[in-house]
Order: C-alpha cells, then structure tokens, then sequence
C-alpha cells in the first residue's frame, strides 16, 4: 500500500463518540477531544457508552450545546500535542474573554464535567473580575441582591480595613441605633439594666474586699468564650505588651489606694493607663459572645451586645474630649469622697440618672464600672 | 422587566468553585465579600489559605499606624476566620519582633497548619515560639529574618517536605537534627549563615541549595539527590585548616550523590552587596546570574579542590546532565582538576557552562601544559556533550587548553560560545588560538560573543 493510502485509511479510523445535551440535541465528537473530560471518559470506559447514536452519553445538565462547544474548542486545543506553553497561554487569554453570565455558566459547566485546568482558568478570571471593585460594583456585575436586612446592615460593619468611611458609617449607625432603642423601650431596658448592675457590683466588691488574681476575676466577670482571652492567658507570661486586663486593675488598685482622699489623683490618671482602658473597653466589645451567666433571656442579650457595640465606638472617639469635659466638671464642684459602700451609693441614685449611667456599664461589664465612676464624679 | 428575568449568576455555584475564586482574590477583597448579600456574608471565612502582605491595609505615611492597623487586620481575620488553615503566609515589612505574631502563630498552631511563610522586616529578628513546632502537619516551611529554638523535646516535622531558612538564626547542632529528624524532607534551602559546618542526612532530600558561609559541608546521606545549587563562601583561615587536613571534600560533598542531574555552584556576595543587589529568593532554585563580580573569596571549587583526592573517583554520575560553575580560577591546578574530575565522571553530560574569574592573576612562571596530557586519559568522549558556554575568559594557556580539549572530545558537541572580557588584543590572540583547535564535531558552531 503507497503512503498516501495508508494516510487516508488512518484518517476515516478517528473515532467518534455521541454526546447529548440537556435538551436532547445529540453531538458527534472525535473521541480524543471528549477523552480529556474526565466525567465523559468514565462513561466511555465503565459503561460503554457513546459508541453509536442511539446510545450517547448524557451530559450533566449544566452543560447546554453552546457551552459544550465552548469546552470542546478548549479541549481540542490543549491536547493537540507541538504547541509552547506561551501559545497556550495566549489561547486561554482570549478563551475567556467572554460575557460575566457566560463566564459563570461555563465554570459551573466545566465544574460538573470535572475539567479541572478549565475550571482553574475560569475561576481565576472571575477572581479578577472581582478584585479591585467595591460591594456594589460587584453586585452589580454579578446581579447579586442586595439582601441584608436593616438589621444586619445596622449591625456595625466589621472594619477590617479600617477604612475611615465605614467607620464613619459605623458611628451614623451606632446613633442611630441608640435612638431607636430608647424610643422603642425604655423601661424593660432600665429594668434589666439594674439586674446587670448589682451583679457587677458584687463582683466589683469581691475584688475590692478579696484577691487581686486577675485571673480568677476574669473567670468570674467575663466568662466569655474568648478564645483571644485564652490565648492571652496563657501567652501573658512572655512578652506581650499588648491590651492586658492588668493594666485595668492596677488602675483600679489605685483608685482603691486613694478612696478615701480625693478623687483627683483618679482623674489625672496617666495616658497610657486611660489608653490601655480604652483598647480593653475595644477589646471587650469586639467580642461575639455575650456572658452566658446574666440570667438575660437572648433577645436582650442581642440588644445589649448592639447597645455594648454603639458605645464601643461611642467611646472610642470621644473618650479623650469626654475626660476633659469631665476634668473641667470636676474641678469645679467639691469632691465627695467615695467609701467602700458602693452598692450603697448606686441605690442613692434615681432610676433615670442611673439609666442613663448605666449605658457605659453594660457596656462594658465591670471593666467599665470603674469609668462610670469616673464620668460622674460629680455626684459622688 | 429585563431584571426580573437576570438572576444572580454567581452566589449558587457549588462551594468548591466559590473558594476557589476567593482564594485566588487578595485577602482584603476576599474579606470584603461578605457585604454583598446575605449568602456572602460567611464564605470567605471558609478559605483556607491565607495571604497577608502590605497590601492589607490602607497605607498612610506613618509607620507606626501602618503597623497596628495591619496587626488588627490581620487578628481579625483570623478571629472571624472558621475551619481549617492550610496556609499562611505573611510579608510585611512593617512587623519585626511583635508579641501579636506570636499569638497569630498560637492559633495558627491548632489549626492543622501546612504551609508557613514569614517574612518580617529587617530590625529585630523575630524570635519563634515554640508553638511552631507543635505544628504536626507542616508540609512547607519558609522562614526570613527569624530566630529559630526547637526545643529539646522536639521530634522534628514528621511531614515537613520543604523548608527554606533565609538569614535565619539557628544553633548549628539544631540545623542539623532539624534536618534529620524531618524524614520526608525533599526540597531544602539554607540561605545566609555564618561560619555554618554542616553535615546533611536527609536519606529523601532531592533539591538542595545552599548559600553562605560554610566552614564544611558534608552530604553523608543523601542518595536521592537530583539538584545542588552551593554559593559557598569560606574564609581565608578556614581555607588554610583544611590545607592540613587529609579529607578530600570532593568525596566529602559529592562523594554520595549517584543521582545527581544538575550542579551549580556559584560565588557568594558578601551581605553588604546582598543588599545592594535585589535578589528574589522566592524558590529554591530562583539564583541570580552574575555579572560582575564584587568582594568575593573562595567559591565552591576552592572548598572542592582541597584535600587529598584518592586516585581514581568511584562513582559516575550517570545522570548528571548540567553542570555550572562560576568563578573557575585556571590558575589553580587543583580548582581544574576539580573541574575535569566532574566531566569526566559524567558520562552524560549535556549542558556546560564555566565562568572564569576576571581578576585572574598573572601566572607566575610557565603554565604547566604537560598537565592536560598527564590528566586526561586518551580515550575519553564526551558523548552527550552539546552545549558549552564559557563566560569571562581572560584568554590564559590553561583557559585555552581547556577549550581545546572539549572541542577535541565532544563528537556531538552543538554550540561553543565564548565571551571574553579582555581588550582587543588579548581577544584577537584568543581568536587565532581557536581556529588552531581540532574540533571533533563537524556541527559545532563557535560563537564568539563581542560585548
């Protein structure tokens, strides 16, 4: 037989093997190209399928004729053997140039078929059509809902790139929130509030009158499941200069010290200490977790983490022109020395003043008693 | 009515498809997912491998604020992070020594961890916890600028198969039962030490580049070598000790490594030109090619050179297909008797390349040419031998001799190139002396490569 014989015999002997789509359309494809699908080789190789029209193999329904053409054109490509890696390349540059909606119905084709270099190359320009954009860009682009509910977009947003504009926006809410709790229910709030408070007051005099371990303290007040707190505790021998709960309590400690002269020393307070109480205050406030011991059913929990929150940032941006404030307040009227019968002093107070004391309080535990009597000295 | 038909195209792909677009988006943009709708708000927490460089965060222009925005940054992510991690990585210039790293690597520590990168900034070096090595599952490790302290309870990384230690500070004793007590060890970069002797028993090591200042380097169990890369750098009194020794580091070093298929050895900078230069250290067989050569001392092939050699080499290296040695000194006897040793103890070498040294001495006294009939034994081919380069030729007798004895045995010989660094007369010479040469090749093409 002459060479050129021999050729065309050799040509007519490429197999064929029959596809079908979802809508019942049936495809002949050379038999090499449909190999590189894993799915559809696994058809051909268990089951025996393809080899004749009336027997083809039936596609995932992911997969509609025009996609399929997509995938083959790619297939036959990359296993067409001669060809640089630099030609591959600029193949699936253009490949994909396509259309976002054809984009995302190809990968999920491509996904069912098991074609993993192609759902690589997809998912790869989908990560670049979204990098770089902003929320509503991408919404846009990919028709996504906008679905949070004012709830959840009230929520602060978590401000993990610090972006001065959602912290902005996280103080517009937080003012707002507050607003709509105290018009919506003032007196089951004040109410609870006073629970939480006693509990804190017992706690706060435990410390005062007992042991200064920090520790046994921190189980007591904040058993939240933290796991950032375990981890402090158990790195706090070593080198962590970071937000330390000790801080808080030398600060305490010396508010003990001095309780019975004036409060003065307390309000000249150093910077680092009043700045390490602030980031405690943060800390406490980024938590998730609330205190499962308050006797405080889930809903208000749910309030009271919000209200904790507001005031997080509340405080955060004005504690400095608040202390000012305060020390100015303060050196005007006279000092009342306050003893150790705080408890006692608390119930001197009227249910609104106290409501309106107590914000700080909750929010932050115990830690925070210490601030509200520092913000009211003048009704010590 | 258009938009009531559009839906959305994206939030219902399978979950495997969605990490993988999110792992393939910088961490900041990844985070930023989960504002766009309700199915979002959770996906990215999932991802399992974790980028942090200082693209993070928002930069402005004081340093301090950079660095505890980033650290906040990046302890949130990990807090809000759920599942496993299977990578970390974090580049950052701005983080040297900071308490909140080693509670990153705390929580990293439970969290099944593969693959460590840290690159802290240059100041204090970061000194590592000893959480790391409780990392069970560490598969990659890469360290830069660290401190490293396994301690004596240490079993080793049972599962560690490549590690890279760039300027990393590190008791010699511990370097080397870190080594050896990490069975599957494959791929191994040591990059920047000093005064390190190091004796390597990695029984599956395969890649291996080293770079710095070794005092001694013995592979005395490496059988499945593949790669070498060395940029060695030895003193001038370490160089004399071993003069008085009678070990041969040429069976020390290569003695065992029957698989080898590519070895180079290249010259060190000193650490001032390290930072002159701009290096990307990033795999391991990322090596800078040098032009010009700065402050250097002694190269791999003067460590090689010394020592009693015992006769004839009792290994072949049967798979040794490249070879590239830089800064090949001709004037010294034993650094070409280390050179010819290799070549002729590789059977199928296909790729050459030598790099003579430029501030070569003048020879004081006749070349010994009687040398090149002493050494080289009549009946030797180099069969496979298709390329050669030689770089920075200053045209001395033995550089010459030693092009013509590759040009005389290489039957399959391709492409010779020549790059000379001499002025014009010194090139004309060379020149004519290379048309005198008998080539055994009849396709071999000289290139002389003018600057």
């Amino acid at each position: 037989m002459s060479e050129g014989v021999l050729s065309v015999v050799r040509s007519e002997m490429k197999s064929y093997i029959w596809l079908q789509t979802t809508d019942g359309s049936i495809q002949q494809v050379e038999k090499e190209v449909a190999m590189s699908c894993p799915v559809i080789c696994q058809e051909i190789l268990q089951k025996g399928l393809g080899s004749s029209k009336n027997y083809p193999i039936v596609l995932p329904e992911r997969v509609n004729p025009a996609l399929l053409g997509l995938i083959l054109d790619y297939c036959r490509f990359h296993q067409a053997p001669g060809r640089s890696n630099k030609e591959h390349k600029t193949f699936d540059e253009k490949f994909i140039r396509m259309s976002t909606q054809r984009l995302c119905e190809l990968t999920s084709a491509a996904y069912s078929l098991k074609l993993k270099p192609l759902v690589d190359l997809t998912c790869r320009a989908l990560a670049r059509i979204i990098e770089g954009k902003t929320p509503e860009e991408v919404r846009e682009t990919f028709h996504i809902p906008d679905d949070l509910t004012e709830e959840e977009k009230l929520e602060p947003i978590r401000n993990i790139t610090d972006d001065p504009h959602i912290r902005r926006l996280n103080r517009l809410y937080a003012k707002k929130r507050q607003e709509l709790k105290e018009r919506d229910k003032p007196r089951n709030t004040r109410v609870k509030e006073e629970h939480v408070d006693e509990r804190s007051v017992d706690d706060l005099l435990l410390f005062i009158n007992g042991g200064k371990d920090s520790k046994g303290v921190q189980t007591t007040k904040n058993k939240k499941k933290n796991r950032r707190r375990k981890e402090k505790e158990k790195d706090s021998a070593s080198n962590h200069s970071d937000v330390c709960p000790l801080s808080l309590f030398e600060f305490n400690a010396a508010y003990d010290a001095r309780s019975e002269d004036n409060v003065d020393h307390i309000l000249s307070s150093t910077p680092s200490e009043t700045a390490k109480l602030q980031d405690f205050v943060e800390l406490e406030l980024e938590l998730d977790e609330s205190d499962s011991d308050d006797g405080l059913d889930p809903a208000m929990k749910k309030e009271l983490d919000r209200e904790v929150e507001n005031f997080a940032r509340i405080l955060n941006s004005n504690w400095l022109e608040r202390r000012q404030e305060i020390l100015s307040l303060g050196n005007e009227r006279r000092l009342v020395p306050v003893s150790g019968n705080i408890s006692g002093s608390i119930s001197r107070f009227t249910s609104k003043q106290l409501f309106y004391f107590s914000f700080p309080l909750i929010a932050c535990n115990c830690g925070c008693l210490y601030s509200w009597i520092f913000f009211t000295p003048h009704l010590l | 009515m258009d938009d009531e038909l559009i839906q959305d195209l994206i939030s219902d792909l399978p979950q495997s498809i969605i990490e993988s677009i999110l792992i393939r988006l910088p961490i900041q943009d990844a985070v930023r997912t989960s504002v766009l709708s309700s199915k979002w708000r959770y996906k990215w927490a999932t991802v399992t491998h974790l980028v942090f460089d200082n693209r993070c965060v928002a930069l402005s222009n004081d340093r301090s604020v950079d660095q505890a925005s980033l650290v906040k940054f990046i302890t949130r992510a990990l807090f809000l992070h759920q599942g496993p991690i299977h990578k970390f990585q974090l580049s950052t210039n701005y983080l040297q020594c900071s308490p909140d790293i080693d509670q990153w690597l705390l929580f990293l520590s439970r969290t099944d961890i593969k693959e460590l990168f840290l690159e802290l900034g240059d100041g204090e070096w970061f000194r590592v916890p000893s959480c790391l090595f409780n990392c069970k599952k560490l598969t990659r490790l890469e360290l830069f600028r660290c401190e490293l302290d396994p301690p004596p309870s240490f079993k080793g990384f049972l599962c560690l198969r490549s590690l890279n230690l760039h300027q990393v500070l590190v008791a010699p004793e511990a370097i080397e039962s870190l080594i050896s007590s990490c069975p599957l060890l494959e791929s191994m970069q040591l990059s920047y030490f000093d005064s390190l002797a190091l004796t390597i028993h990695a029984p599956n090591l395969k890649y291996l580049c080293l770079e710095g200042e070794f005092t001694d380097i013995c592979l005395k169990n490496t059988p499945l070598l593949v790669a070498i890369s060395v940029a060695m750098y030895m003193t001038e009194d370490v160089a004399e000790h071993f003069e008085q020794s009678s070990s041969c580091n040429f069976i020390k070093f290569l003695g065992g490594v029957p698989l080898l298929e590519k070895l180079v050895g290249h010259i060190y900078f000193t650490k001032v030109k390290y930072m002159i230069l701009d290096f990307g250290l990033s795999s391991c067989f990322s090596y800078v090619s040098l032009q010009h050569a700065f402050i250097y001392m002694f190269s791999i092939l003067k460590y090689l050179s010394i020592g009693d050699y015992p006769g004839r080499l009792p290994i072949t290296y049967s798979h040794l297909r490249v070879i590239e040695l830089y800064q090949v000194s001709f004037e010294d006897m034993n650094e070409i008797l280390v050179v010819l040793r290799l070549i002729l103890n590789s059977p199928n070498l296909k790729e050459l390349q030598i790099s003579g040294s430029p501030n070569t001495l003048p020879a004081i006294g006749a070349p010994d040419l009687d040398f090149w009939e002493k050494e080289c034994p009549s009946d030797c081919t180099l069969k496979r031998l298709r390329d050669v380069k030689m770089t920075d030729m200053s045209g001395v007798p033995h550089e010459m001799e030693f092009i013509k004895f590759l040009l005389a045995n290489s039957p399959v010989l391709e492409s010779m190139t020549i790059s000379p660094c001499v002025v014009m007369d010194g090139k004309v010479h060379m020149l004519i002396e290379l048309l005198r040469f008998r080539r055994a090749s009849p396709q071999a093409e000289i290139l002389f490569i003018q600057d």
